[in-house]
């Protein structure tokens, strides 16, 4: 079955530094793969090549066997490839519900009728109730982002990339400056995700990566260096080599 | 009949004066990110006052001068700390130019008040009249006189940039305001120092170049779209962009004006748009303007 | 309320006040039929300022191309008033639409100067252009047939402000319903953050692009409007300061609310028939200190008071 996601010899420098050196990686529909690594190992930056925000030196992605690397980050979304943001981006002054109206308005390109209602769009406030539901979101609804409790602003970062019905969902520190009390729904939302969707998690909370993957990736200076699942990669001296020194669950049984 | 040599020497003065009064506005941009509308205000208050104490107070030119940009440096100081400082920031754009807009109208309405609407003059010393020979050719003393002060900007900014504390302090909060901070530099020092340093050079450009850009009320507001070309040109925050820039403009706008009158600004507009369409960050690209 | 409700609101609260000048006024219908005029013109400026962020020197070039299309072809081709309101918005949007698409990738200070830029050559290739322009002396001769057939347009000025109020209460009727439609929505999350509008697969540069052509329409109707209700055109009206002026009237009002560009201009244009009768300088002085004014105490401007205002009353209200 051809992998939704294919990268090869994926390669980036900035000056002399290699952020990214020959990344091979591929992703299948169900994946549930979390990318881990110690800080500066060039995780963000792989997640900008993969979504087209940067350009790579070398190397190629593919999308369904599709090769999209000379595409723009747009048509990237187009062809079902998602991301959510570390830092939560959302449009401060639209509530929650303009916010998951515009991702689906944009998702069927119903952005160009100048003289629609909203309202009367066929299929959207349902499709929207649905969401708000599916995340819990339903009584934040018509607040407006300013307002909104941090982990509610994640929670609608993960709405906004379910709307746009993706094959591919990259998630960028979900639960990070998210307080305990709140990350719980967070959890249950990724739980909760569509068993076929193919799943890309970056984190550093290692409870959170032994939970939710069944198959991890280690990233260190740009490399690749191994993967496997739970249990291989907490046994790997390489790993706990590269994690020395700094807060680390590695060497706890899954 | 002007001559080749006639054009390019009177481009090149030009350049020079849009240089030295544009300098200060493109590293005040580049380094506090704020667009100053104002900033041909300085020019025209620098020149006023060389102006008044030249013919009504009948200090001597150099001494005229010399007050004129100190005073204008002593009143632009303080709207810095009270007015400027709260308008800092890419994110306070619409504000700042309106702010600065609003400033500028003040300013425009105060002149005309205190001084009339008549044009002024600023006469020079008997050392700018007439001409200097180079060779066989002979150049009007007061151009040569300002290209030699250009000339000298120039080098001594860059002197001032690469090769003092100040400088370097300069470039980095330039390059990464955060981190110049983080670093314990003391940013509003160093704020307070650059928009000084940049309304200076600019009241010394208003006086200077008088001759060319007449003294009139309107001034401040005539004026500003050139300044503000040439620092999007040149790139904001660089000094040698500014440069560049000043001059190739100076000099399009003279050769334009001469040889084909009848199109005289247009020239200026289409190779203003035709540079930024290719480099929308200037020159010598450094942040966005 | 429903917001399609207020908006209506709205809409039927300009009508009256507007009608209710033209009988409490009738000696100064000119001055309020170049005010309708105006405010639909800066009410183009707040669709691409407010609502798209897109911070413009370059307005008057849509307008000012808008006004000499209608007058020259008033003077040409044809007279109806309908017809020349049409070409006015073609012309005006087509000129957005172009330039736009030339300049919107660039931001912040470049922008502004390739919207300067645009207007001066604008305003340049007007002036040369005598034979067809009037150049430095402008057009003139515009002399439009009866409105609808019906409605001729007397020395005294009624159809003139009638016609205008007309264009400006169904123009702002067709902004509100803009700015309420997918399109409208798309837009303000440009401005908050293209980045993420990108993120979610949706294009900034034709989402931009676009609201541009559409305030390119409004800025010509617009120009349209005080060539056919003032009956020449001037080669101020495609001025650096023309741009400017509609700036500061949308910001003493209040951007990105559409109303407030209606009270930005009836105010600036109230004041200004007030002072400028004296020195124009103390008119600069008034409104350099206003605006100074305006962004140090009261960003927002006009229609912010308001709400705060309200806000205010609103909560002490539901305390008593």
């Amino acid at each position: 079955m051809t992998p939704r996601l294919t990268v090869r010899g994926l390669s980036k420098s900035f000056g002399g530094v290699a952020a990214a050196s020959e990344i091979d990686l591929d992703l299948h529909a169900g994946d549930r793969c979390a990318l881990i690594g110690p800080n500066g190992a060039g995780k963000t930056t792989f997640v900008n090549l993969v979504t087209g925000v940067l350009a790579p030196d070398q190397g190629r992605i593919e999308l369904d066997g599709r090769d999209v690397t000379a595409l723009s980050a747009q048509r990237r979304v187009r062809l079902g490839l998602v991301r959510t943001f570390q830092v939560a981006r959302l449009f401060r002054s639209m509530t929650v519900r303009e916010h998951l109206e515009l991702a689906l308005l944009e998702r069927d390109d119903r952005t160009g009728s100048l003289f629609a209602s909203i309202r009367r769009v066929p299929g959207l406030a349902d499709e929207v109730a649905g969401l708000l539901d599916t995340l819990g979101l339903g009584p934040a609804a018509d607040t407006t982002v300013a307002t909104l409790a941090y982990g509610q602003q994640r929670l609608l970062e993960i709405a906004l990339a379910l709307a746009l019905k993706p094959k591919i969902l990259i998630l960028d520190e979900p639960a990070a400056g998210v307080p305990h009390a709140e990350s719980r729904r967070i959890l249950d939302a990724l739980d909760r995700l569509p068993a076929d969707l193919a799943v890309l998690m970056i984190e550093h909370d290692m409870d959170l990566v032994f939970r939710f993957a069944r198959r991890i990736v280690v990233l260190a200076q740009g490399r690749l260096l191994c993967s496997g699942t739970a249990r291989e990669i907490a046994a790997d001296p390489r790993v706990r080599e590269v994690y020395l020194g700094s807060r680390t669950h590695a060497h706890r049984p899954p | 009949m002007q001559t080749v040599l006639g054009i390019a020497i009177d481009g090149v003065a030009y350049g020079m004066i849009l240089f030295i009064i544009s300098v200060g506005l493109s590293v005040t941009l580049g380094l506090m990110r704020v667009v100053n509308l104002a900033h041909g205000a300085f020019a025209m208050v620098g020149g006023y006052l060389a102006s008044f104490a030249a013919q009504s107070l009948g200090l001597p030119f150099e001494a005229a001068a010399a007050g004129a940009i100190l005073l204008t440096v002593a009143l632009a100081l303080p709207l810095e700390r009270l007015l400027y400082h709260r308008i800092y920031g890419s994110a306070n754009e619409l504000a700042q130019v309106l702010l600065t807009i609003g400033l500028t109208f003040v300013v425009v309405a105060g002149i005309n008040y205190l001084f009339g609407p008549t044009l002024k003059r600023i006469p020079l010393p008997d050392y700018m009249e007439g001409v200097v020979n180079l060779g066989p050719k002979a150049i009007p003393t007061h151009r040569a006189f300002v290209i030699a002060v250009g000339i000298a900007a120039i080098a001594g900014l860059w002197w001032l940039l690469e090769r003092t504390d100040f400088g370097v302090k300069l470039r980095a909060a330039v390059d990464d305001p955060a981190m110049a901070a983080a670093l314990g530099i003391r940013t509003e020092r160093l704020y307070a120092a650059t928009f000084a340093l940049g309304v200076g050079l600019a009241a010394l450009g208003g006086i200077l170049g008088a001759e060319l850009l007449p003294l009139e009320p309107y001034y401040a507001i005539r004026y500003i779209v050139l300044f503000l070309a040439v620092v999007a040109v040149g790139g904001a925050g660089s000094v040698f962009g500014s440069a560049g820039a000043a001059l190739a403009l100076g000099i399009i706008d003279t050769a334009g004006k001469y040889l084909i009158p009848d199109f005289g600004e247009f020239f200026f507009y289409a190779a203003m748009i035709l540079i930024l369409f290719r480099w929308p960050n200037g020159f010598f690209q450094r942040r966005p303007a | 309320m429903n917001p399609h409700l207020r908006d209506a609101a709205g809409a039927a609260l300009l009508a009256a006040a507007g009608l209710a000048a033209f009988w409490l006024f009738p000696e100064d219908l000119g001055l309020l039929t170049r005010i309708a005029a105006t405010a639909l013109y800066v009410l183009s400026l707040d669709l691409v300022l407010g609502y798209c962020g897109v911070a413009t020197l370059g307005q008057a070039a849509l307008f000012g191309t808008g006004a000499y299309a209608a007058g020259i072809a008033a003077v040409h081709l044809v007279a109806e008033p309908m017809v020349l309101l049409a070409v006015g918005g073609v012309a005006g949007g087509l000129m957005a639409l172009a330039t736009g698409a030339l300049i919107l990738h660039a931001h912040g200070l470049t922008l502004l100067m390739l919207t300067i830029a645009v207007t001066q050559i604008a305003h340049e290739v007007a002036n040369k252009a005598r034979w067809i322009t009037g150049g430095s002396d402008g057009l003139s001769g515009i002399a439009p047939d009866p409105v609808l057939g019906l409605f001729r347009f007397d020395l005294y000025g009624r159809t003139s402000y009638l016609f205008a109020l007309a264009v400006l209460v169904v123009g702002l009727l067709v902004a509100q319903r803009i700015v309420r439609s997918p399109f409208g929505l798309a837009c303000r999350g440009v401005r908050e953050d293209a980045l993420r509008v990108a993120a979610l697969g949706g294009s900034p540069r034709r989402t931009l692009i676009g609201m541009y052509t559409i305030s390119g329409v409004f800025a010509g109707v617009a120009g349209a409007l005080t060539a056919v209700s003032t009956g020449i055109v001037g080669l101020d009206s495609l001025s650096f300061s023309w741009s400017a002026e509609a700036l500061v009237m949308l910001v003493l009002g209040g951007a990105g609310r559409l109303y407030g560009a209606i009270i930005g201009t009836l105010a600036f244009m109230a004041i200004h028939h007030i002072l400028a009768a004296t020195d124009p300088f103390h008119w600069m002085l008034f409104i350099g200190l206003f605006l100074m004014g305006v962004v140090l105490f009261a960003p927002g401007g006009i229609s912010a008071a308001i709400e705060r205002a309200a806000g205010r009353l609103r909560r002490a209200g539901a305390r008593a």
